[in-house]
This record gives C-alpha cells, sequence and structure tokens, in this order.
C-alpha cells in the first residue's frame, strides 16, 4: 500500500516539474543552497571501495535518490533503495542495505551572508539496519571559488535485532575552483571518528583526501570524487571512487 | 603562504558580485520603468537560484546586451518563472547601468 501511494504521489509531481535541482561540486559533502521549489531531479550514485586489509575485496555501492525542491530553503530527497555488490577471493554477493528519507533547510546564504548553513537529517532503515544522521553545512562562495566543510553525527543500529550499535562523527571540508561554468576542479577531505558500541577504547580514526572533478550540462551533470585513506586503518577501505550523476526531468 | 590565499579570498570577496540594490539602480533603469522591491527579488533570486548549479560570474563579464540570452538559456534548469527571469536580467541591467560595475 505504502508503495502505491508513494508511486502515485511520484506520478502526479513528474509532469508538472521539469527542471534541474541543482549540480553537486562534490560527492562526499553536501553543499548549503537547496533546490528550487518545484525542481525534481534523479541522483544516482556509485561508490567503488577498494580494501587491502586484512585481505583483498572490493564493493559498489549504489544509490538512487529522488531530489524535490519544496520551498525557496527547503529540500526533500527519498533515497529508494541502497544496495551493494561485494566480492573477496572467496565469494561474490548483491545486498540491499536499506532507504531513506533526507530533509535539508538552508538558514543563510553563502554569497551574500558571511558563511552559508543549512542543516540535514536523514533516516534510513532496511533489514537489520537503522540509521540517523544529522549535519551542519556550511559553505563560502568566493567568486569562482567554494569553500565547504561538514559535521556529521551518525547512529547506527545493525544486525540481527538490530543489537550491534555504532556511532560516527565526521567532518569533511571541500575547495571546488570553476574553471568554467561548466567545469569545476578540487580536492576533498574526510575525517571520520568510530565509536562501536558507544565507545571509543579502539580510537578509530580514519583520513581520505582527494581530487574532484564535476561536469554540468543543460539538464544533466556528472562529478567524481577519487578519495585515498590517509591513515593505517585495517578493515576500512585504501581507496574509494565516488560518482554521483544527476538529471532533471 | 596563508596570508597570500587570505589576501586573495579577500580580494574575491571585495569584488562584490552581486552589489546591493540602492536607489539610483532604479533610477538607472530609465525607460524600463523597473522599481526598487523588482530589483531587490531579482538580486535575491540570482543569489538563491543560480549558485545552485555554478558560481556567479562578475556582471561585467559578459555584454550588457548578452545577459538577458544568458538568464533566459539557463531559466528553465533553474525553475523560473518569466516574472523572476525578468526581475533578475533586470537587477543585473541596473547594477550596470550604474556605471560602477
Amino acid at each position: 500500500m505504502g508503495k502505491i501511494t508513494l508511486l502515485i504521489l511520484l506520478l502526479c509531481i513528474l509532469p508538472t516539474t521539469a527542471a534541474l535541482a541543482g549540480a553537486r561540486h562534490f560527492t562526499f559533502l553536501y553543499e548549503a543552497p537547496t533546490s528550487a521549489p518545484g525542481s525534481v531531479e534523479s541522483e544516482n550514485w556509485i561508490t567503488w571501495e577498494r580494501l587491502t586489509n586484512p585481505e583483498r575485496s572490493d564493493q559498489i555501492g549504489f544509490r538512487h535518490e529522488i531530489e524535490i525542491g519544496v520551498t525557496d530553503h527547503f529540500q526533500a530527497s527519498i533515497y529508494f533503495v541502497d544496495w551493494s555488490y561485494a566480492r573477496d577471493r572467496k565469494q561474490s554477493s548483491f545486498n540491499y542495505s536499506d532507504s531513506a528519507i533526507e530533509l535539508i533547510y538552508n538558514l543563510t546564504n553563502p554569497v551574500i551572508d558571511p558563511v552559508g548553513l543549512s542543516i540535514y537529517g536523514e533516516i534510513s532503515g532496511g533489514r537489520q539496519h537503522f540509521e540517523l544522521e544529522s549535519k551542519l553545512i556550511a559553505q563560502k562562495n568566493f567568486g569562482p571559488l567554494i569553500l565547504d566543510y561538514n559535521l556529521t553525527l551518525e547512529a547506527e543500529w545493525e544486525q540481527q535485532g538490530l543489537q550491534e550499535h555504532q556511532g560516527e562523527l565526521q567532518q569533511a571540508l571541500g575547495a571546488s575552483y570553476e574553471l568554467s561554468p561548466r567545469i569545476s576542479v578540487g580536492l576533498e577531505f574526510f575525517h571520520e571518528f568510530v565509536f562501536p558500541e558507544w565507545r571509543d577504547d579502539e580510537k578509530i580514526r580514519n583520513v581520505f583526501v582527494g581530487p574532484n572533478v564535476a561536469f554540468r550540462r543543460r539538464n544533466w551533470f556528472v562529478t567524481v570524487t577519487a578519495l585515498a585513506q590517509a591513515t593505517n586503518t585495517s578493515d576500512d577501505a585504501d581507496f574509494k571512487v565516488r560518482t554521483i550523476f544527476g538529471f532533471g526531468f | 603562504m596563508l596570508s597570500v590565499v587570505v589576501a586573495c579570498l579577500l580580494a574575491c570577496q571585495l569584488a562584490d558580485y552581486v552589489p546591493p540594490v540602492a536607489p539610483q539602480m532604479a533610477a538607472a533603469t530609465r525607460g524600463r520603468h523597473v522599481d526598487v522591491a523588482t530589483l531587490r527579488e531579482g538580486r535575491r533570486l540570482l543569489v538563491h537560484r543560480c549558485i545552485e548549479c555554478h558560481t556567479l560570474p562578475p556582471i561585467w563579464h559578459y555584454a550588457l546586451e548578452d545577459w538577458p540570452n544568458i538568464v533566459n538559456s539557463m531559466s528553465h534548469r533553474a525553475s523560473l518563472k518569466p516574472a523572476e527571469r525578468d526581475a533578475i536580467v533586470a537587477y543585473i541591467l541596473a547594477a550596470r547601468s550604474t556605471g560602477q560595475y
């Protein structure tokens, strides 16, 4: 019943709109501006992660999102399905992870205010997975240069009966320089603190850094970021490449 | 090194890509009869809608006569209604007409 209602809602909304919600300059960071009211966009994420310690494995994660501009300062997104393909020397598998709803409210503008600020909330759930995520997004535009900062707090419950708990605090910093109205290049820096069972006994700290490039044209865009791990944490990716492709209906 | 970076950022900031609306801007639109409220709305839309896809170029970057076509070509993807598109163009042309930009 819920899926049918959602489908009907989307079919009602889509024909009345025909615009791109906005292009991304970063893939591991969110930007402060929200989508124009009435705009609808599909964003598809592909993240490839390579892990070599304790043994080599690859994972490709997929997210499929519909982003809707509600008002000048408020946007909502639906992540229909997050799923992945994982492979190591012994086996390979497809896994459905979760579906999610995301809300972003813009408080100040990155061009005319001292700092552009937005607040972000996401709730996701799936089989043996439940997650709450909140962010503070800060951005400042200096002419063709965009400086962006995200502070994220995550709480996850996983496994049978959602008995495994984990908290994460993340901060990400990005810079993007617009070479032309269509092309931007930049850097992304990602720093995470992981708290298994809400404790900091293991002192897990991960740092990733790498370049990005974004291209936009007419009603579509594509942004790619490649991050390498700058710390020496096992059980986490040595490098990851994320591509987000978006298009307006 | 840091001071050079800060100086570059301040220079970008001082360039004032979207000058505030002043009464002389409305006066400079003689013949087009644009009021201050429309110019303020044009500036507000410029800084909210256009930066969803790209940063803002300096308004002196393109020729005066090119601006209507530039804004019009992207108005659809920015979900701009005709009146909103016209307000942005009016603001840019008014800011240019003051002679400071």
